[in-house]
């Protein structure tokens, strides 16, 4: 047992044994527990804020849905709108058109008429005032009365000569 | 690792091998002088003797010391630089620190004590791996090596001086199986620990042994879990102290050629040849496998502690 690589060395023994427990105490209280508490900390707080990215990014694909599907319905809702109104439109139009169209014919029918009476009224008035005048002509021209056939017969043929020319 | 007759090897071969020569080299003693701690009855400071024990100070308690407040020291300037920035991201140094402590707290100690214990047992093994690696790995930096030539060819010290003594002895303490008992000490009292918060005293003895069995076989059974109880923590000290002493001893012996082998011809030019050629390389070869050793060295002794301490809270038969 001359050999110092087997000697036993009871001081060494119990001075390894101390130091490493006062190193354990030490470590354990400045450096381990310190940097594993930190270590933990951050491993949580990772770990929330891949939960919070994937959380909103849910949040964010339903909200994306929502807003297309709000346009695909406003974009349904506006195309009835359109329709609805090109429709109603249309019907406005065509109920202007006829309306308009009665209340021409109706003005046509009212000036024809008037016209018709006016016209009429003219012919009497023409007649009268011939006959006056081709008496008072015929009777100064021909310096006398004429009988009565005689005046009736020229009345007659006057007027028949004016209403032959204004059918004319 | 590189002790001074190596080191000198590269400036002052000549004359130190002719030396050599002429004193005459054991290259066992010299190698075991190398990788062992410094005699304790010639230690670095002496302490009185307690009940028995020689508390002295030898090479490799402050060994201890010294890897110890290196590894509390940067460890915390670590954490609280980190911790006094304020920003959760890590930055330099921190990161490296976390890639550790997460392997250490998701690769060994969560699968094998489970969720529940985790945070109860990751500082005791991230306190294992951190100070056991650093004291494997302080072997393969040539401080007290440089040290020692500077104590040979610049200061010029008395033998018996604390300078003097410091440069004697192996400097990897995780080389001597009292440390590596020490450790495996601790990890055997965690084990109790560990079963007793998870079951009860009582109950934890009692899980040794599967229950419910004819009589006759615990008569065969409580003897062998009773040595399979010191069985593990032995192990883990032979292995640390072993796989820590091997590698040291192979690039001595490695290195002793240069010496051997100019005592053999008398000339230095062989020894030197012979350093050159075979030496040198290999020797660096086998400290490129040391530093994987280290790392993994250091794995294994956190890994079982933690495969030990889940067996303890989880009882499987």
């Amino acid at each position: 047992m001359n050999n110092p690589l087997v000697q036993p060395d009871p001081g060494l023994f119990i001075w390894t044994i101390v130091t490493f427990l006062v190193l354990l105490g030490l470590l354990a209280k400045f450096a381990w527990r310190p940097l594993l508490a930190a270590l933990e900390s951050r491993q949580e707080s990772i770990r929330k804020s891949l939960d919070d990215a994937q959380r909103a990014r849910q949040e964010l694909e339903k909200v994306t849905e929502e807003s297309a599907r709000l346009v695909a319905e406003a974009r349904v809702e506006a195309d009835g709108i359109v329709s609805r109104s090109r429709a109603d439109a249309e019907r406005l139009k065509e109920e202007i058109r006829q309306q308009a169209r009665t209340e021409a014919a109706t003005i046509l029918r009212n000036a024809e008429r008037q016209i018709e009476l006016e016209t009429g009224r003219a012919i009497e008035q023409i007649r009268a005032e011939a006959v006056d005048l081709s008496v008072t002509i015929a009777s100064k021209l021909i310096g006398r009365n004429l009988t009565r056939e005689d005046n009736q017969r020229l009345i007659d043929e006057a007027l028949s000569q004016v209403e032959a020319r204004q059918k004319r | 690792m590189f002790q001074p007759h190596g080191a000198e090897t590269a400036a002052h071969g000549g004359e130190h091998a002719a030396e050599a020569a002429h004193e005459g080299f054991n290259a066992g003693e010299t190698i075991i002088e190398h990788v062992s701690n410094s005699p304790i009855d010639h230690p670095l400071i002496h302490l009185p003797t307690l009940v028995g024990i020689d508390f002295s100070v030898t090479k490799h308690v402050l060994m201890l010391w010294l890897v110890a407040a290196f590894v509390f020291a940067t460890v915390t300037w670590i954490v609280r630089r980190h911790l006094a920035a304020g920003r959760p991201v890590p930055s330099g140094a921190m990161n490296g620190l976390e890639f550790v402590v997460e392997f250490v707290r998701d690769s060994i100690v969560l699968p094998n004590v489970g969720k529940k214990w985790v945070h109860a047992w990751t500082p005791l093994m991230l306190t294992f791996f951190v100070f056991i690696l650093c004291a494997n790995a302080i072997g393969l930096i040539p401080v007290f090596d440089v040290l020692g030539l500077l104590n040979h060819w610049v200061i010029h010290p008395d033998h018996e001086s604390f300078l003097g003594s410091v440069t004697h002895g192996g400097t990897t303490a995780t080389a001597n199986f009292n440390v590596t008992a020490a450790l495996a000490t601790i990890t055997f009292g965690s084990i109790i620990v560990a079963g007793t918060r998870a079951h009860g005293f009582i109950q934890h003895w009692k899980n040794l042994v599967p229950h419910g069995l004819a009589w006759p076989i615990y008569i065969l059974l409580i003897p062998i879990e009773i040595m399979g109880l010191f069985v593990k923590p032995f192990a883990l000290t032979m292995r640390l102290a072993a796989n820590m002493t091997g590698g040291h001893i192979a690039i001595l012996a490695i290195l002793s050629f240069v010496f051997l082998f100019t005592e053999m011809f008398g000339q230095a030019a062989a020894g030197i040849g012979v350093g050159l050629a075979v030496s040198v390389p290999l020797a660096v070869g086998i400290s490129a496998l040391e530093i994987i050793v280290v790392l993994v060295q250091a794995y294994v002794f956190t890994l079982l502690t933690a495969v030990f301490i889940g067996m303890a809270i989880h009882v499987h038969h």
